[in-house]
């Protein structure tokens, strides 16, 4: 259990920041876009300082990685004992994707005012497509531990491995589109959340600052586009779990009985049958529950069905915010042909309610991916590779190891607070404030 | 040679790296932490900056390599040792964070100080945990674990010195600079007098001690002979043969615990792949580095 426990706090934090790790550099090459479109020095301004709270998260995200890849052996021997040689290939290829990522970051970070303009867009690419690239291979690990392929076990040993098929598994494609639009959610609506913040101070101070304005804006649209494509992609998701993990979609649901025609609770609300066509699209559909399973297979059921519920209520919410900004633009767009012109974000949603809800937003759209990850995790137990190998064979069984549990949870918390102060300080004094990994002057030198 | 040779090459490849480069690292922060002047630890911080923790690379390159080539050794290695390798973990987050952050907002002094601590702490770690393994010690705390933490964060400091001494001469005034060769000089002969002995002690006869005493001979020489460059081959030969001499000793027969070869080949092919792209733009990289920093300096 502390095993688990220290897992799911270094890998809850490593998700956020690996999330707006993914997320920042691809704000960053939108920024990056429109100076490049417009000329506008605030967009380039906003792009500079992004690549560079990128550059401090990404270090931090790198050493949390690490973290990560010594818990698999240092937690989990048996896992890694029996099954690492099968998923091990997803790691490596995670790791060159992960080093192109830092190598063009590195070029990136460098190449303002050093690189002509264009070729220094482009070296932003690689920066996000290593992101987006490191990220799936990861994910086709989890995917794999839900899906388990490409080995076959004679007489409990494993033989016939294909990592290719293990990493192309059946849960593959939807998880990862899942994780990847939910890290790019996850960093608009931080993001935003962080101008919003600004922006409602500007507000009580009566001034209007465009770069707060163009700041809020991009991750926000970011996160709003990418919100309804999740609510689809959700649905896909929970269909792939109902059809392959029916245990665990019994326990999101919270469907106790297998029964005929389902209905669809939520809280308090309950829609008689709504569930069944849903899914099946037949109100009289049935539906398998906890109780078609042995005891020793549950999940903890609870916890997956109140995770779930979270991510969802969350999700609405996003896409409400969505929809709203969604329509102020459309408003915005149809005065602007009227005027024949496009107002600097003038018409745009700036009630402060709305601002509050944003700034609501950014905690909430971690706290989704959270839960959301909760569901996945918590509702694949007592497995560890879903079917096949039970997650206390996995564990290393050393009683200290709730010591080294305690002493994580301290130095991450300790880690997480300063990082906060430390990008806090960034943010106060952009002049002053070196690139980290850069403190040369900034002098051109052709 | 077979697929599961080539997999040790790469890790002993892999871990050759992380001394030379991530080791160096290790030593500048333990320099860091000695040094009292501002000019040293400007140095120190100038000089790490540009590689900045992406070193940890060729841990995780390792790591990977091993636990896909070798899962049973990698299961068994960190269940046994997972408290040393739990802590070199913390202490890796707490000095790559600590780094940025020191720079970030530089009047935080303790940001410094647990930067130190933790370069100390970790190669002392990784240290005595590859001694227990090569040399079949009982505990990282029993003789052979606190030789061998001992002994690796002595090399990484020794490492450090001979790496700064270009940089101080390049970026620092003259009294920096040969403070900086005197930091050289003194972590040279006190590992000299740590290792051989050791190695004695241990029954290490692999010629490969040898060569790392000659090379280090040599390099107290080049030192002193202000040949600033050309100790850094000598003196990156002499620490990377005492960690080839402690191999060639554990003798390890990984062949009974090697995965399936349809799993190094694809690891093989990705990794040449990764290569084709990797090499030119870390070339790329470098050379924009170097552009700046040369002219006016």
């Amino acid at each position: 259990m502390a095993a688990r426990q220290q897992m799911a706090f270094t890998l809850g934090f490593h998700i956020i920041l690996a999330s707006i790790g993914i997320g920042l550099p691809a704000l960053t090459l939108l920024a990056h876009w429109r100076s490049l479109r417009t000329g506008d020095p605030v967009y380039t301004e906003l792009a500079r300082r992004w690549m560079k709270a990128a550059g401090v998260l990404f270090a931090v995200g790198a050493v949390s990685g690490t973290v990560l890849s010594f818990e698999m052996g240092t937690l989990w021997p048996g896992f890694m004992d029996k099954y690492g040689q099968v998923f091990g290939a997803a790691f490596a290829l995670e790791g060159i994707a992960f080093f192109i990522e830092a190598i063009f970051m590195g070029i990136y970070l460098y190449g303002f005012d050093r690189l002509p303009p264009k070729v220094h867009f482009l070296t932003g690419i690689p920066v996000v497509v290593g992101g987006i690239l490191s990220a799936s291979f990861v994910v086709t690990v989890n995917s794999w531990m839900n899906q388990p392929r490409g080995f076959r076990l004679v007489d409990g040993e494993v033989t016939d491995v294909d990592p290719l098929a293990a990493m192309f598994n059946p849960a593959t494609p939807v998880q990862a589109v899942h994780l990847i639009l939910a890290s790019l959610m996850v960093c608009g609506f931080t993001v935003a959340s962080v101008y919003a913040f600004a922006l409602l101070r500007d507000r009580r101070a009566g001034r209007v600052d465009r770069y707060h304005r163009l700041g809020f804006a991009i991750p926000f649209t970011l996160g709003a586009v990418c919100a309804p494509l999740q609510v689809l992609v959700g649905d896909w998701a929970s269909r792939f779990v109902a059809d392959n993990q029916p245990i665990k979609f019994a326990a999101m649901e919270g469907i106790e009985h297998t029964q005929a025609g389902v209905p669809f609770k939520f809280a308090v609300f309950e829609i008689p049958n709504a569930l069944s066509l849903l899914l099946k699209f037949d109100a009289h559909a049935t539906l398998r529950g906890l109780d078609a399973f042995p005891e020793d297979q549950h999940p903890p059921a609870e916890v997956v069905k109140f995770g779930f519920e979270v991510m969802i209520t969350i999700g609405m919410f996003l896409l409400a915010l969505a929809a709203f900004w969604g329509l102020a633009w459309l408003r915005r767009r149809r005065a602007a042909g009227r005027a024949g012109r496009l107002g600097a974000g003038r018409d745009l949603p700036w009630h402060p309610w709305f601002l509050r809800a944003a700034l609501v937003a950014g905690v909430a759209a971690c706290v989704a991916m959270e839960a959301g990850w909760t569901v996945t995790e918590v509702g694949r137990q007592p497995w560890i590779v879903y079917g096949v190998m039970r997650t206390e064979e996995a564990v290393n069984p050393n009683p200290g190891l709730r010591f080294g549990l305690y002493i994580v949870l301290v130095v991450y918390t300790l880690l997480a607070v300063a990082t906060v102060s430390v990008l806090r300080r960034m943010r106060r004094r952009p002049e002053e404030t070196a690139a980290p990994a850069d403190d040369r002057e900034p002098e051109p030198v052709r | 040679m077979t697929y599961a040779d080539a997999a040790v090459a790469l890790i002993l490849l892999g871990l050759s790296a992380y001394l030379l480069f991530g080791g160096a690292d290790f030593g500048a922060g333990l320099w860091h932490l000695v040094a009292r002047r501002r000019a040293d630890r400007d140095v120190i911080e100038h000089a790490m900056g540009p590689l900045w923790e992406a070193n940890h690379v060729w841990l995780i390159f390792v790591m990977v390599m091993t636990w896909t080539a070798f899962p049973p050794v990698f299961a068994d290695i960190m269940s046994t040792h997972w408290v040393p390798l739990s802590l070199a973990a913390l202490g890796i987050v707490a000095r790559g964070s600590t780094f940025v952050f020191a720079k970030a907002v530089p009047d935080q002094g303790w940001y410094a100080w647990i930067f130190g601590v933790s370069s100390v702490l970790t190669p002392f770690c990784f240290g005595a945990v590859a001694t227990v393994l090569a040399t079949g010690g009982t505990s990282w705390l029993g003789g052979h674990g606190l030789y061998g933490g001992v002994l690796t964060t002595a090399l990484c400091a020794y490492l450090a010195a001979v790496y700064l001494l270009w940089d101080a001469r390049r970026l620092a005034d003259r009294d920096t600079a040969l403070r900086f060769r005197g930091y050289a000089l003194i972590s040279g002969a006190a590992v000299g007098l740590l290792a051989l002995p050791g190695a004695a002690l241990l029954g290490v006869g692999s010629p490969l001690i040898a060569v790392s005493a000659v090379a280090g001979i040599v390099s107290l020489v080049l030192v002193a002979r202000h040949h600033l460059l050309a100790v850094r081959v000598t003196g990156a030969l002499a620490v990377v043969t005492v960690l080839w001499g402690g191999v060639a000793m554990a003798g390890l027969d990984l062949h009974a615990s090697a995965a399936h070869d349809a799993v190094l080949q694809v690891v093989f092919v990705a990794l040449g792949a990764g290569a084709v792209i990797l090499v030119p733009s870390m070339v790329w990289l470098y050379v924009l580095f170097q552009r700046e920093g040369a002219p006016g300096r």
